[in-house]
């Protein structure tokens, strides 16, 4: 119960699983990992690992059928898993908020934007309907948007990507939420609105005192603005540590993988990328062994007939699922 | 906006052009020789050829139309040959009982529709979808004339409202229940057509909207169920269902005859069958410009109406 006091939110055990067609689809295994207040932690993978069925279900906003749901989120104290939808309801908006990842879809195209930002302060706060004009006015400033009174007016498809994912957080931010859940905030958008977007949010998180879960397949985007970082494989954590661990120091051959294939501006110009071999395992059909262990170089008979838990590493906090960690004593490139 | 509205509006005027200019030609492909049917079989042919140039028959195809759209444009469709009638009063006095009609049998359609495309959305394939789904198919394979003689035998015999031909049509300002009596046969047998297509339309459109993206960002907020299917998903989903709405309509206006005729109702349909069975030629002519002017006024103004809805369509 401590936890729950200090921890903004405790994930433990949690999974998630479809029901399928081709039978039950584990997207998310046994996943546990705790975020403090005004902390930002970086979950990566792939497409395909479960970051974002992770981050809706720890929201809560799963589908309504066909998923099961184990385990165990508190969310400032509150139980997410099993909850009815009306005392979801009561949370989301205003202890937890989302930031879809794109900015094309997420919003409603038939909808004045300056309407979306004003249901929740209405809706949900209870705001008049000048006030919620006004206070969303000041979102859409504080998110950026140049001349604010008149985007207000805009419809989404008058807008350009990186204004309408300004839009999008702008809505995020309207409940004043305490914990920002960010799904590939930038996938969607030109490098250069990238930056500015993750800078933005940065930014907010300590202005509004948040806790950030910033889920990305992008190294990169997490290397200077997580405090630690989770890396997800087939649905499972294969390692979690703090940022500098993950980086310098990780032991699992899934995360030097990661980091070798991101392109750096280290590298001469002209170096090939390096690819991870093969592709993501289909999560109808795992191995009863480590699912990475089919593009991992160093897999043994061992990996491919065993799943490996998560252990400890040297440093506090950082664990990894490995049966052939990669060697603690050499200090590896960042 | 503003442009493309103007656009409509010029089309408008051209196709309102074309369907003037189709009315006015309808009588010369009529075949036979509109003296005859005047002055009777037995009419002399001097008596025949002075009627045929008093009428203006004699004047270059032309020029009478251009007298004829003159006509019109103030208001005037000419008077009957046969009852010696003024077209456009005739018309005046049918058209109302067509809107009324359609008026009702769509307020009818649309209550039931879309509340129940709500309902059916939100579980697609549960037992109440299922339930909807099939009723709506049933209705859908019954053609009206089955559905009138059901309708007068569960309405007017089982519950006792009375239902009156031509000749006991009350207007609704003189006796509006007398009136809504009448019309309850006609608008719910028009209304169970319309409502068939609309929930359908609405269903599937909804159970789209429903997977996007933006309806779970709308669920995220926190707000209601009912919230997010009216505020979200009800105006994205509606396109389709207005441009059925829009056709629909239209053809009720120009297919009404069969109900109408089946259930004595004096409205434009019935008045041109028996228009029709009297070689009542201008009265024929007037109700079929005016019919059509009428269609494609209301695909017009649905037009219109989508693009309010979906401020999507006319920026493109």
């Amino acid at each position: 119960m401590s936890d729950a006091v200090h921890e903004l939110l405790v994930v433990k055990d949690l999974s998630t699983t479809f029901t399928t067609m081709g039978g039950p689809l584990p997207a998310v295994s046994d996943v546990s990992f705790t975020l403090a207040r005004n902390e930002t932690i970086g979950i990566v993978g792939e497409s395909g690992s479960g970051k974002t069925v992770l981050s809706r279900t720890i929201m809560g906003l799963q589908p309504r059928t066909n998923v099961t749901v184990t385990g165990s989120v508190l969310l400032n104290g509150n139980e997410m898993v099993g909850a009815t939808e009306s005392f979801k309801r009561a949370l989301w908006g205003t202890e937890v908020a989302m930031v879809f990842q794109d900015p094309m879809t997420s919003l409603n195209p038939v909808m004045r934007v300056g309407k979306q930002i004003d249901e929740s302060l209405r809706v949900r706060l209870g705001m008049s309907k000048q006030d919620a004009k006004t206070r969303a006015i000041e979102l859409l400033e504080l998110v950026g948007i140049p001349s604010p009174a008149q985007r207000y007016m805009a419809y989404p498809g008058q807008l350009s990507g990186g204004m309408r994912q300004r839009v999008v957080i702008a809505i995020a931010l309207a409940g004043s939420p305490k914990l920002l859940m960010a799904d590939e905030p930038t996938t969607g958008l030109d490098v250069t609105i990238q930056a500015q977007i993750l800078n933005l949010l940065d930014d907010l998180k300590d202005r509004l005192k948040m806790s950030v879960v910033l889920v990305t397949h992008d190294l990169g985007v997490v290397a200077t603005r997580t405090s630690r970082i989770v890396v997800m494989y087939a649905g499972r954590i294969v390692e979690i540590g703090s940022t500098r661990d993950v980086f310098s120091r990780h032991r699992m051959p899934y995360t030097r993988a990661l980091l070798d294939s991101s392109p750096k501006v280290s590298n001469a110009s002209h170096t090939r990328l390096v690819a991870i071999p093969g592709r993501p395992p289909n999560l109808l059909q795992l191995s009863a062994g480590c699912s990475f262990a089919p593009r991992c170089s160093f897999a043994t008979d061992k990996c491919h007939k065993e799943r490996p838990e998560l252990q400890a590493a040297d440093e506090p906090g950082h664990a990894f699922a490995c049966w052939n960690p990669l060697p603690t004593t050499m200090e590896q490139q960042s | 906006m503003v442009r493309y509205v103007i656009r409509r509006i010029l089309m408008l005027i051209g196709i309102v052009f074309i369907i003037s200019v189709g009315s006015f030609y309808l009588i010369h492909l009529l075949p036979g020789n509109i003296t005859t049917i005047i002055e009777g079989p037995g009419a002399s042919p001097a008596n025949q050829a002075k009627l045929y140039k008093l009428l203006g028959l004699d004047r270059p195809i032309y020029e009478q139309y251009f007298v004829w759209l003159g006509n019109v444009l103030h208001g005037n469709l000419g008077t009957s040959f046969i009852s010696q009638e003024s077209v456009a009063s005739t018309i005046r006095a049918a058209l109302p009982i067509d809107l009324e009609m359609i008026f009702i049998s769509q307020v009818l359609a649309f209550a039931a529709a879309i509340p129940m495309a709500m309902r059916s959305a939100r579980k697609p394939d549960g037992i109440i979808d299922r339930i909807f789904g099939a009723g709506s198919f049933t209705l859908l394979s019954v053609p009206p004339f089955i559905v009138i003689i059901l309708l007068v035998l569960f309405i007017s015999i089982k519950l006792g409202i009375p239902h009156t031909g031509v000749s006991t049509y009350v207007a609704f300002t003189s006796d509006w229940i007398a009136n809504l009596e009448s019309m309850a046969l006609p608008a719910v047998t028009l209304a169970i057509g319309s409502f068939v297509v609309y929930f359908r339309v609405l269903r599937s459109d909804l159970i789209a909207t429903l997977q996007e993206e933006f309806i779970t960002m709308a669920r995220s907020k926190g707000i209601s169920q009912r919230r997010i299917m009216w505020r979200h998903a009800f105006r994205p989903s509606s396109v389709a269902l207005l441009g059925a709405a829009g056709v629909n309509i239209g053809g009720l206006l120009a297919g009404g005859f069969v109900v109408q005729f089946l259930l004595a109702i004096p409205g434009l349909g019935y008045t041109l069958i028996a228009a029709i069975n009297q070689n009542d030629y201008l009265l024929v002519q007037g109700i079929v410009f005016v019919v059509s002017v009428g269609v494609v006024l209301i695909n017009f103004i649905f037009d219109f109406i989508i693009n309010i809805v979906d401020p999507r369509i006319s920026r493109e």
